[in-house]
């Protein structure tokens, strides 16, 4: 009896210590009537939550998204039932089996129907060698083509050098004389970086591979087994033009940072030229720069036009979860219904369903001239980027800005840097590629 | 007589129950009273330092566990190639050199001021002891503001002397800058510390050094410095301990914002465990990172011991009576 008991205390007392150790949320599962999701609040506000709640007659719990907690609650096996994502990591979640294939809800949505769903959406194709074909695993929230710039007209000004024209793609070429015109320092202070871009490097990997698209070139092999660098003259070309824009002072480095994210700056008046996508328009127009702004097209590498998604956030279902349908449920109304319509209407991004498009805001002069831009981009943004299944997300650009510092300070040639960046990242598509058995 | 012996003999009394006997009570309250600690220990410590070390004998890489795979001593002996392990090792026994070094004449340095009858001495007691507590988010945007470029008070400091000196300190000084960042956020714990051996010196030892024509300097290397090696070697041995896992200082430390775990301090600052963090989170090397960790602690016990067994030479603990 005694030790009937004292098993029985044991089993209690280490019921909690077993549930503390497991990552994650201790939600019940399995038509519960509760779905999970993993995203960031900021995108997802209490209104969001209350519209899909009433909706769906669903229990929504929101778990604040975090990498480092994603991956804990799929190690102990309660993984959130909905999750956000980027375009970089849903390659290498698909061929993990991570991701539920929604190709058989999307097929019989009333609401989310394949024909209305906007190009973005492609990133979420995975047909187990590239993105854009086969089945549908996930929706963007909504998307930019993000490849444009916004130019502060106040520093073009200060530079005695005209505007680029809002009809006419630059040339990558003609923005880095451009760039080097309007970059100013006074002394050791910084006045205006010349041309910011890639979010400070962190999808430089993006935007190298954009302009190699233009030549029907990738970053990776075919099989993605490996970073073609060194052995391609045009990708040696590409990373040069990027990487002579950081040593010549006119994008934001290690050695000459910003304490602030590149938003932050041009809203500050310190930057000339950014590149970001429409959702930046919403934001665009601080004190400083109001009135000052003016949205181009995106630049060209070598002719043939391409402004896609760098990003393509959005949403997709774990494999794991308990309760597909509902988690279904709370992802179609997300998508397709009264939050889908108020995000639309914000102004922070082109809806992902394109019968939402006329719901975006061109209320004032400048949303009228981003209005007008976007609607001549719209028609390049129906590529993808080829992301490799076996990297990190921020495996590639990690690398760019571990050795750009040498670089920079003259510890190793260009040649040494770029030879750097292809070691590391082969080393971590083999390791990838030896996890799956290949 | 047979009468007799009974009555002698001892009523018999009934044994306790196990629970209710004092030793068992003695350590169930024991047991019941370190619980709270044990219990976070096990949960939060022990458990998750087993199941790291078996991660480092394993290929995972945070995903999901349909791939995990025993890889042995693989990810141990990968690290022999690691050039950016190495050279991150090497880096930070080198800050941490700077850093106990410095930190421990400062600290010691600050007790001995604040030892003696000076004015005001609680309030500068206080002072010193404030940047300890407060938090590293906050103690590194105060050295951010500091080492500005545009208008910090570091080189508005450097332009009296050097009129026209401008320097991006966190980006050509980042390991002065972090060493320095480092040493002031410690110095209040361990000024604590001294002090409390300092007040430990018996006050006649010096007043008979002093009777004998001793001056202050000579009381300070033959009396006090002696006497408070118990302390300094309990510094040394924390400090070492504590620099050799630091974390945040050198992420927080890093030009430009924060990037979650792509978030890379300048070279110079790229230290082992910055490198054992990039590898888990970036590079998505979960078992590797847990091998390059279990290697630190290897590296920090073996660190101790040469230290703990130096002492015996320069450690004076008073003989017992």
């Amino acid at each position: 009896m005694l030790k009937r008991t004292g098993a029985l205390a044991a089993g209690l007392a280490a019921a909690p210590l077993i549930a503390a150790c497991q990552p994650g949320t201790t939600t019940p599962k399995g038509g519960s009537g509760k779905v999970v999701v993993m995203t960031d609040p900021h995108e997802f506000g209490d209104a969001d939550v209350k519209a899909i709640q009433d909706a769906t007659k669903l229990k929504i719990e929101v778990v604040e998204n975090d990498l480092t907690r994603l991956y804990a609650m799929y190690a102990a096996g309660n993984p959130p039932d909905v999750f956000r994502v980027q375009a970089a990591g849903i390659p290498q979640y698909i061929s993990r089996k991570m991701l539920k294939n929604l190709q058989p809800y999307f097929a019989a949505s009333k609401v989310l129907k394949p024909d209305d769903l906007a190009p973005a959406n492609n990133f979420y194709k995975w047909d187990g060698k590239q993105i854009g074909k086969g089945d549908l695993y996930g929706m963007v929230k909504d998307w930019s083509p993000d490849f444009t710039l916004y130019a502060y007209t106040k520093a073009f000004e200060d530079a005695g050098v005209k505007v680029p024209s809002d009809t006419a793609a630059l040339t990558y070429q003609e923005l880095h004389d451009l760039a080097a015109k309007v970059n100013k320092k006074a002394g050791a202070k910084r006045v205006y970086w010349g041309y910011v871009h890639s979010n400070n490097d962190q999808w430089i990997d993006r935007s190298a591979m954009n302009m190699l698209a233009e030549k029907g070139q990738s970053l990776y092999s075919e099989d993605f087994s490996k970073a073609n660098l060194t052995g391609n003259p045009e990708a040696v070309k590409v990373f040069r033009y990027l990487y002579d824009l950081a040593a010549e002072g006119l994008h934001q480095t290690p050695v000459d940072p910003s304490p602030n994210w590149m938003g932050a700056d041009f809203n500050n008046g310190q930057i000339a030229i950014l590149q970001y996508g429409y959702w930046f328009s919403a934001m665009a127009e601080s004190d400083t720069t109001k009135g000052k702004t003016v949205m181009l097209p995106a630049p060209t590498w070598s002719g043939t036009r391409r402004d896609p998604t760098m990003t393509a956030t959005g949403w997709v279902i774990s494999s794991q979860t308990k309760d597909p349908d509902a988690a279904w449920a709370v992802f179609e109304t997300y998508m397709g219904g009264a939050p889908a319509v108020a995000r639309a209407s914000s102004g922070w991004g082109v809806p992902g369903l394109k019968s939402l498009y006329a719901k975006m805001p061109t209320d004032t002069p400048f949303q009228k001239q981003v209005a007008k831009v976007l609607n001549a981009e719209l028609p390049y943004s129906d590529g993808v980027l080829q992301f490799n299944p076996y990297l990190g997300e921020e495996t590639f650009s990690t690398a760019w800005k571990k050795h750009l510092e040498p670089a920079l300070k003259g510890q190793i040639s260009f040649d040494k840097f770029l030879a750097n960046i292809e070691a590391d990242v082969n080393a971590a598509i083999a390791d990838g590629r030896r996890i799956v058995g290949q | 007589m047979v009468g007799a012996t009974r009555a002698l003999e001892r009523p018999a009394v009934a044994r306790p129950a196990w629970w209710r006997r004092r030793r068992t009570r003695r350590a169930l309250t024991f047991y019941a009273f370190v619980s709270p600690w044990l219990v976070g220990f096990i949960a939060l410590g022990a458990i998750p330092l087993v199941l790291a070390l078996a991660m480092s004998f394993t290929n995972y890489d945070g995903l999901n566990l349909d791939y995990i795979r025993v890889v042995g001593l693989d990810n141990y002996a990968r690290v022999a190639g690691d050039r950016d392990a190495l050279l991150s090792l090497q880096r930070t026994l080198v800050f941490v050199g700077a850093t106990v070094a410095l930190g421990l004449v400062v600290q010691l340095g600050t007790a001995l001021l604040l030892d003696g009858p000076v004015r005001g001495r609680g309030l500068f007691r206080t002072l010193f002891y404030l940047p300890y507590v407060v938090p590293v988010v906050a103690g590194a945007w105060v050295w951010k503001i500091f080492t500005d470029p545009n208008g910090g008070l570091l080189n508005a400091i450097v332009n009296v002397v050097d009129p026209g000196f401008a320097m991006n300190w966190i980006v050509e000084q980042p390991t002065t800058v972090l060493v320095l960042f480092t040493v002031w956020a410690l110095t209040g714990g361990g000024m604590v510390v001294f002090l409390a051996g300092l007040q430990g010196i018996p006050s006649e030892l010096k007043e008979a050094a002093q009777i004998d024509g001793a001056g202050s300097l000579a009381v300070l290397r033959h009396i006090t410095l002696p006497l408070l090696t118990p302390v300094i070697l309990f510094q040394v041995v924390v400090s070492m301990i504590w620099s050799l896992q630091i974390i945040q200082q050198p992420l927080l430390l890093a030009p430009g914002i924060l990037r979650g775990p792509g978030t890379l301090p300048p070279q110079d600052n790229y230290l082992y465990i910055v490198h054992a963090y990039h590898e888990i989170f970036v590079q998505q090397r979960f078992g590797y990172g847990a091998a390059l960790l279990w290697l630190l602690f290897l590296v920090t016990l073996g660190l101790t011991l040469v230290i703990v067994r130096s002492s015996r030479r320069w450690v004076h603990y008073e003989e017992a009576q």
